[in-house]
């Protein structure tokens, strides 16, 4: 082995640097080469910062990206002219902004856009003034920004959350309102006819004082007290509306639409810990049964629909099998804020007790550092650990909404987000925020973006609302070139000899480590003399897979605060943790049915037998012609509907019938004779005892109906008096 | 929103009605009046549809017809001549989950009453309208209305109607708004029924003329057209009325007409021999005026002050303020 080679597998191998050919890489600024386009975030235009909206909820995207916000506006006032003019302005006011809220400035969009304008380069400009208020004008709404940064996963999480709470609170309010309202109605329509409310002392509080003396509320309390109406409240009835429309007004799960649960007349429904809001969730269930009970029953009251026989004994043990789901989904959900970093094993398993309770919270895990120590000791780092465990188990479970997804992903999975939040049951946020503290002059964002491309930190979602599998519910495909084991991008370079180039570069867990202080002994920076063809990139070296004193070392293209090209060789521990990655990954693939593996084998086998069938058929004979289909069933009941046997014109003339299904209900037979004729249950003629009357009524009765339906057949009774004129009248009608 | 144990509870013990518990009284029609075939079919549709009584609303001008109401086990407002359809208007503005429906003459909707009929069908409620047409004021004795037919003697035209008869249908057919124009005749009560059905059924407001026999009045008018089947056209439409077979064997003269041609609606419904039968136009997508009028938030008594003492404070003269010659305001 020549001695270059020599000394990187030894670093490869013990992480020793034992030539002074190897650098370590302490201090030099690298970063992964494809981060070289991204050495200053303020001049991107990308997803962050955000813009949280104000009054969001009302039929308006509740969070939208700066670049939106700018550009809606920009579209707004665009003309043809000064697009150039009022696009170069607003542009330029956007990064003005990035610059002040990465330099850690806080505020609403309209006064970072304040404070951008007051930049010096833009005060004496006249023309930019201009393109400010047009902007400004034509902005669609305000909010608080907020960056890419520790804080923005809870910020953002928490307000889709309040904007869905007043979603809700408004519509139950609405509800509760109307029901306060028709009850009310109610007690108030009893009072007016009970007898107090007929005293000469209320009708004249009724009428007011402008004209009172023109009136005698004395007689007019007699006339109305002789008037007394029949019908009033039970005693039972009343004291029940009285207490519904207690309980109605008293309860503290939904404020009005103008206020908030700040003041503590209503409950607040976030918290820092799963016990709180455990305890706090135990504490209001009675109430909470009461509102539910107190809302189903108003409802039927207002109906008018309450009966005591049927529906006390229901109410009595109303919902003592916990409330209907759908019930239960009209209160309020519990926002859960948990630090996934000081979590200890203990915290874990009392959160995954309340998301299994089927309790309404919403829980935001927080995870600032995903290299955890191990367990097992020994300075030995490990990949998210803990909260792989939660969301893994979680998932399990079947009926708990489960997203995971690195900060920087967040945007991209709002209305997922939302579908969390919305989803009747448990919902786990995990999310990594980038901000390790470990990762040396790296903003969060690319931290973040980092874990997610090395899938460090995949973005998934299980969402059981969606369907009862798991091609259904879990979805994937958030993450870069998700059927990839690590997803590739091209790199484009200049040589020494100014020629450019490009070349397919995948990035892989080792690029995430490398970003980290706590890793940067795994890595050493090879001169560029010393460069040579034993060093492959990392992913080819990983593909191989063989241990042992190799014939090449992994290595690393990295870019330096100028962007040139840095190679750094890697050692064994890190290519370790790169393998352990790819293994979790693939098994999310799986989940994901990317190439699942019971899926390829079932493929396997139906292509055999269907080329197996293939073969057969091949030397057999010709399928025989298919048959004529059967007439569609309606056509061959519609056929025999025409053929039926007329039921009048089959019947036998000898006696008296009525073409029922014509009968105007005109009552003139039934004006002859109601017993010899009656009505059906549709209110039409038939003869109903034909014994009841004479062949007279029925002769007269044929010529009274108007539409000649009646026909009366031949006379039963040979001895009755003038048959012969009759059966001559009755021959049109036969 | 109804909570789910509500909804459950009110479905387990749905009440079901007999077409009895619809009745109410003895009709103080004429025996034979063509009134009675409709009332018959309007209880039958109550029953089927199994409405709540208390939920249900009908309305009424003045006329024998307008008599309908107190023979309605429902709500019922007998109002005032050719006022019906607003007072229906004002129900269902006020009370949307109301069934509201409507029974009015010739002389009340198309006479007296015909600029309320106008708006009315612009302003396309959600109401089911019945025209009851015997095409003569009978209740006050046999005067012409703008529907009797030229020539006709009464004791307002002793020398016989000067004017063609108006056509309820082609007007009702030429305003704006118009989503569902259909027209019964009292002596086939099948297709009345279907016909009423259908136009209950009609989100909007559904105009039904039916030709109604008056044997007291004008006890030979619609003979011919009672008699001969061949002067009835039923029209057919799978969208629309289907006939059954046997009615089919009596009624020879049929046209498959789809409702949602309004042209071909207009040109057949100006034909009175043979007269059409059937559902001459819809149209599901007009918008009802209460939906796009429905104001927001609860009529509490508190609001419902505040906004009268709005309303009043702009006509109202301070005393003091009228004493300084103040303005009002
Ligand atoms: C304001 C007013 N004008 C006139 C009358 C008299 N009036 C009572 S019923 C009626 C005509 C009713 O005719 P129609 O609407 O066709 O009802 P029908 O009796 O024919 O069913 C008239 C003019 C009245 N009641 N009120
Ligand atoms: S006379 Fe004729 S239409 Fe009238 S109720 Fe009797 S059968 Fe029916
Ligand atoms: S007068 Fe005519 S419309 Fe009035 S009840 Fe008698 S038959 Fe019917
Ligand atoms: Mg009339």
């Amino acid at each position: 082995m020549e001695a270059g080679l020599q000394a990187h597998v030894a670093f490869h191998l013990t992480g020793k640097t034992q030539s002074d050919g190897l650098e370590a890489i302490t201090g030099l600024d690298l970063r992964p080469a494809l981060f070289a386009g991204y050495r200053d975030l303020t001049r991107l235009r990308y997803d962050f910062p955000l813009v949280l909206a104000q009054g969001a909820g009302e039929g308006r995207a509740p969070v939208q990206s700066l670049s939106a916000v700018i550009d809606g506006a920009l579209r707004k006032i665009v003309q043809a002219g000064e697009a150039d003019r009022l696009t170069k302005h607003a542009l330029r006011l956007e990064r003005e902004i990035r610059v002040l809220v990465a330099a850690g400035v806080a505020g609403s969009l309209s006064s970072l856009l304040d404070k951008a304008a007051w930049r010096p380069m833009a005060q004496a400009d006249v023309l930019f003034r201009d393109s400010l208020a047009r902007l400004r004008a034509a902005l669609e709404l305000d909010g608080e920004i907020v960056d890419c940064d520790k804080a923005m996963p809870a910020r953002l999480l928490a307000h889709l959350w309040r904007a869905m709470q007043r979603r809700k609170a408004r519509a139950a309010r609405a509800d509760i309102d109307r029901l306060v309202l028709r009850l009310s109605d109610i007690l108030k329509a009893d009072l007016v006819r009970s007898e107090a409310g007929r005293s000469a002392a209320s009708l004249k509080a009724a009428f007011g004082a402008a004209h009172e003396h023109a009136f005698d509320f004395d007689a007019m309390s007699r006339l109305l007290q002789k008037a007394a109406p029949a019908d009033t409240l039970s005693d039972s009835r009343r004291r029940r509306i009285r207490r519904l429309v207690a309980t109605l007004q008293a309860q503290k799960f939904f404020p009005p639409p103008d206020r908030t649960t700040a003041d503590g007349e209503f409950y607040a429904f976030a918290f820092d810990s799963a016990a709180g809001a455990l305890d706090a969730y135990r504490e209001r269930l009675p109430s909470m049964m009461d509102l539910a009970k107190a809302m189903a029953i108003a409802e039927l009251e207002a109906a008018g629909a309450y009966k005591e026989e049927r529906h006390d004994a229901f109410f009595a043990d109303f919902a003592t099998n916990g409330l209907d789901p759908r019930d239960a989904a009209l209160f309020p959900d519990y926002l859960v804020r948990v630090d996934g970093g000081v979590m200890s094993a203990g915290d874990g398993a009392r959160l995954m007790d309340i998301l299994t309770a089927g309790l309404p919270m919403k829980v935001l895990v927080e995870i600032d550092d995903i290299l955890e120590p191990s367990a097992a000791g020994g300075g030995q780092l490990v990949l998210g650990a803990r909260s792989r465990q939660l969301a893994s188990s979680a998932m399990a479970q079947g009926d708990i909404y489960v997203l995971q997804s690195p900060s920087s992903n967040l945007f991209r999975f709002r209305e997922r987000i939302e579908a969390g939040l919305e989803y009747r049951g448990p919902a786990l946020f995990s999310v990594f925020s980038g901000a390790t503290g470990e990762a040396g002059g790296l903003p969060p964002y690319l931290v973040a973006a980092a874990a997610l491309e090395a899938r460090a930190f995949p973005a998934f979602v299980y969402d059981p609302a969606l369907g009862g599998d798991w091609a259904s519910r879990f979805y994937l495909q958030d993450n870069p070139q998700a059927e990839l084991d690590w997803p590739v991008q091209s790199l484009g370079f200049e040589d020494e000899a100014h020629q450019r180039g490009a070349e397919r570069l995948a990035f892989t867990m080792v690029d995430f480590l490398v970003c980290d202080r706590r890793y940067a002994a795994s890595f050493a920076r090879v001169p560029r003399a010393r460069w040579n063809g034993h060093m492959v990139p990392v992913e080819a070296s990983l593909g191989e897979g063989a241990e042992g004193a190799p014939e090449t070392v992994p290595c690393l293209l990295m870019v330096d605060g100028d962007n040139r090209l840095h190679k750094v060789i890697v050692d064994r521990r890190a290519m370790r943790e790169a393998r352990r990655c790819r293994e979790m990954w693939r098994s999310l693939q799986e989940l994901g049915g990317i190439h699942n593996s019971h899926a390829q084998r079932l493929l396997t086998q139906e292509r055999k037998a269907w080329e197996e069938q293939l073969r057969r058929t091949a030397s057999a004979s010709p399928a025989p012609a298919v048959e004529a289909p059967p007439p569609p069933a309606s056509v061959a009941a519609a056929a025999a509907a025409t053929e039926l046997p007329e039921a009048a014109s089959e019947r036998k003339s000898e006696e008296a019938y009525i073409e029922t299904p014509r009968c105007t209900s005109c009552n003139e037979c039934i004006a002859i004779n109601d017993k010899m004729f009656g009505y059906n249950r549709d209110k039409q003629a038939f003869i109903a005892d034909v014994a009841a009357g004479t062949y007279r009524q029925l002769v007269e009765a044929a010529e009274g109906c108007q539409v000649s339906i009646i026909h009366p057949g031949k006379p039963r009774n040979p001895d009755e008096p003038g048959l012969e004129e009759l059966i001559k009248r009755a021959e049109p009608f036969l | 929103m109804t909570s789910a144990a509500t909804e459950c509870l009110l479905r387990m013990y749905d009440e079901h009605h007999e077409l009895e518990d619809y009745q109410s009284g003895v009709p103080r029609w004429c025996t034979g009046c063509g009134d009675n075939a409709i009332l018959a079919a309007v209880q039958r549709l109550c029953r089927d549809e199994d409405l709540r009584p208390e939920k249900t609303v009908f309305v009424s001008g003045i006329g024998c017809s307008s008599r309908f109401p107190h023979y309605m086990k429902t709500y019922g407002f007998h109002g005032i001549h050719g006022r019906a359809l607003p007072v229906a208007e004002g129900i269902k503005m006020a009370r949307p989950d109301l069934n509201v429906f409507v029974n009015t003459g010739d002389g009340d909707c198309c006479s007296i009453g015909a600029a309320h009929w106008i708006h009315a069908i612009r302003y396309n409620m959600n109401m089911t309208v019945m025209l009851h047409d015997n095409q003569i004021y009978g209740l006050t004795k046999m005067q012409a209305s703008p529907t009797s037919p030229k020539g006709l003697k009464s004791n307002t035209t002793p020398r016989g109607a000067y004017l063609e008869a108006l056509n309820p249908l082609t007007v009702t057919l030429g305003v704006q708004n118009v989503s569902f124009v259909a027209q019964a005749v009292d002596w086939i009560p099948e297709v009345m029924y279907d016909i009423i059905s259908a136009a209950f059924h009609h989100k909007g407001l559904s105009f039904v003329r039916i030709v109604q026999r008056c044997p007291e009045w004008l006890p030979k008018l619609l003979e011919p057209w009672l008699h001969d089947p061949e002067k009835v056209l039923l029209l057919e439409h799978e969208d629309a009325i289907r006939i059954s077979p046997s009615l089919a064997q009596v009624y020879k003269n049929r046209r498959r007409h789809d409702p949602s041609d309004l042209d071909r609606a207009r040109e057949t419904a100006s034909g009175f021999d043979p007269i059409p039968v059937g559902i001459l136009y819809r149209n599901p997508r007009v918008p009802c005026y209460e939906e796009l009028r429905t104001a927001a938030g609860l009529r509490s008594t508190e609001r419902i002050r505040k906004g009268l003492e709005a309303e009043f404070d702009k006509f109202t003269v301070w005393p003091q303020q009228a004493a300084e010659g103040a303005p009002a305001e």
